[in-house]
């Protein structure tokens, strides 16, 4: 745990110690997955990729890869977008 | 829902993105705050929906992602005014419709009847016309309180009235007095009470046996006990009688007082029973084929009548379906439709099997049974037996109850005036 706290950068401990969301403070990503099949992102800069099996999301710092079938964007905002398919995972890449 | 309809009265189109750096078109439609919904791949390019405004401004973005747009599909209102934009009668007829609709919504179409048990909607129906209300009447000229007004006049039982309306509907909501009822029928048995009192006084009487039995019970109110329990009686005999003996010391009648005897007895009695019933029965064989079928449509006192319903049949049945159209609940038009349907059929004699004739002496006794322990006859044992004699099945026997047995009748009257003559004789002789 303290070695953990020793890696946290001075936004994040401040956040951390004043209990701010970390969304708004740090502009983490909220990912959101309702079952299987349904993914809402908010806080992200874009998408790097997207086909019906693969999409590629950039968030600050990190991206956001989901894999699945008929994978398909039912909106697509500034703020949030929705995916909708048959999710099979969800990873985060440098 | 609401979303779908907003997007649809601004109107929207399909898209399609070609090209090499689709993903950067995509990212800068969402930095220019273009709205993008419905994204998906298609082959090597990708559909969406866009809204108009959104696909005006996509111009300078198109350029600088150098991808191509193709417009697949226009959607929404603004579109289809577009491709209407020809046909002249078109608003019109539109206008018209809302028109229409404006004009016949300030009119009742329907009377609703909430609350009436006793008074059905008929009869409320028919009292509302006579007061000039009824469907297809402007809703200005509806005056509620007045309805209510009316309906509690003319309906006692009625204690509560609500009118309202409700779009183009006449909500008539009544609450009936529920103890009307029970009312009526206390007064009924006080007046048969007020009438067995003022009965006691003026005629006295007796309480003879309506049929032969053994006493088994005898509880006297009033008058003399004749009978006592064990004892067997014959029809007409008098169980209690309403004349009392007056003694004096010597123990000898002086005189009666009369006074209306009043006493439960019971006594078991016998009841012959006998039913019986035909083997054979008449059953309708319908002939499928030959049949006629009718249908017809009436407006006003114009029919007009599809098919025949001629027929060369000896024997026949003819039922009659009849349907008037009406809109709501209770505003008929002058349009009825049925259909006439007439059914050949051939009788044939058939027989009853033992099992079913059985059954039905079994069931016709038991409800004989039911009827009688109704009326409060007690049925102690019975001997009813099943017999099948060739075309006539019978059920016979004997049903031993145990039943009340006493009816009043007129007490005779015995006159002393002769005996104290008789006395007063003695008396001076002496």
């Amino acid at each position: 745990m303290k070695k953990e706290y020793k890696t946290m950068c001075i936004g994040e401990k401040l956040a951390d110690a004043a209990s701010l969301p970390k969304d708004v403070v740090m502009g983490a990503s909220v990912v959101t997955v309702l079952g299987s099949d349904e993914v809402i992102i908010e806080n992200y800069r874009g998408i790097i990729e997207y086909t019906d099996s693969l999409v590629r999301v950039q968030t600050k710092g990190k991206q956001i890869r989901l894999c699945g079938k008929r994978l398909q964007v039912e909106y697509y905002t500034n703020d949030e977008m929705k995916i909708t398919g048959c999710i099979c995972s969800i990873e985060f890449c440098t | 829902m609401i979303e779908s309809i907003i997007r649809y009265m601004r109107g929207y189109v399909k898209i399609r993105v070609e090209g090499e750096s689709t993903e950067r078109f995509l990212n800068l439609c969402s930095h220019h705050k273009i709205f993008i919904w419905g994204l998906a791949p298609c082959d090597t390019a990708y559909e969406m929906y866009v809204t108009i405004d959104g696909f005006r401004k996509l111009r300078p973005l198109i350029r600088k992602t150098h991808v191509k747009v193709a417009l697949v599909k226009r959607h929404g209102f603004p579109f289809f005014v577009f491709q209407n934009r020809k046909r002249k009668l078109f608003v019109p007829g539109f206008l018209l419709c809302v028109s229409l609709l404006y004009a016949y919504s300030s009119f009742i179409w329907d009377i609703h009847f909430e609350g009436n048990e006793t008074y059905t909607d008929q009869v409320l129906l028919e009292f509302l016309e006579q007061i000039d209300v009824t469907p297809a009447m402007p809703k200005g000229r509806v005056d509620c309180p007045q309805i209510v007004k009316e309906i509690r006049e003319e309906y006692d039982d009625i204690v509560w009235v609500s009118v309202s309306i409700e779009g183009s509907r006449l909500f008539i909501h009544v609450k009936e007095n529920e103890d009307t009822f029970l009312d009526e029928d206390d007064m009924e048995n006080s007046a048969r009470a007020d009438e067995a009192v003022s009965m006691e006084n003026v005629a006295p009487a007796d309480l003879v046996a309506t049929m032969d039995g053994t006493i088994t019970e005898i509880v006297t109110r009033s008058g003399v006990p004749l009978v006592h329990a064990g004892d067997v009686v014959k029809k007409g005999d008098i169980l209690v009688s309403g004349r009392i003996e007056v003694l004096n010391d010597a123990k000898e009648v002086t005189g009666y007082r009369y006074c209306r005897a009043d006493a439960d007895i019971y006594a078991d009695t016998q009841l012959v029973y006998e039913n019986t019933i035909s083997r054979t029965y008449e059953e309708k064989v319908y002939q499928q084929k030959e049949q006629r079928i009718q249908f017809y449509l009436t407006v006003g006192d114009v029919r007009v009548s599809i098919g025949s319903k001629a027929h060369p049949f000896e024997k026949y049945e003819v039922s009659t379906e009849e349907y008037t159209l009406k809109l709501g609940e209770n505003f008929y038009l002058p349009l009825n439709y049925g259909k006439i349907h007439v059914k050949s059929y051939q009788t044939e004699e058939k027989k009853y099997a033992d099992r079913t004739v059985q059954e039905k002496l079994t069931e016709d006794f038991q409800l004989f049974c039911q009827k009688l322990q109704e009326k409060g006859i007690q049925i102690r044992d019975n001997s009813v037996r099943i017999y099948l004699n060739g075309d006539v099945a019978s059920a016979q026997g004997t049903l031993y109850l145990n039943q009340a047995i006493a009816e009043a009748a007129d007490t005779e009257i015995i006159e002393m005036v002769e005996r104290n003559e008789e006395d007063e004789s003695i008396r001076s002789d002496n």
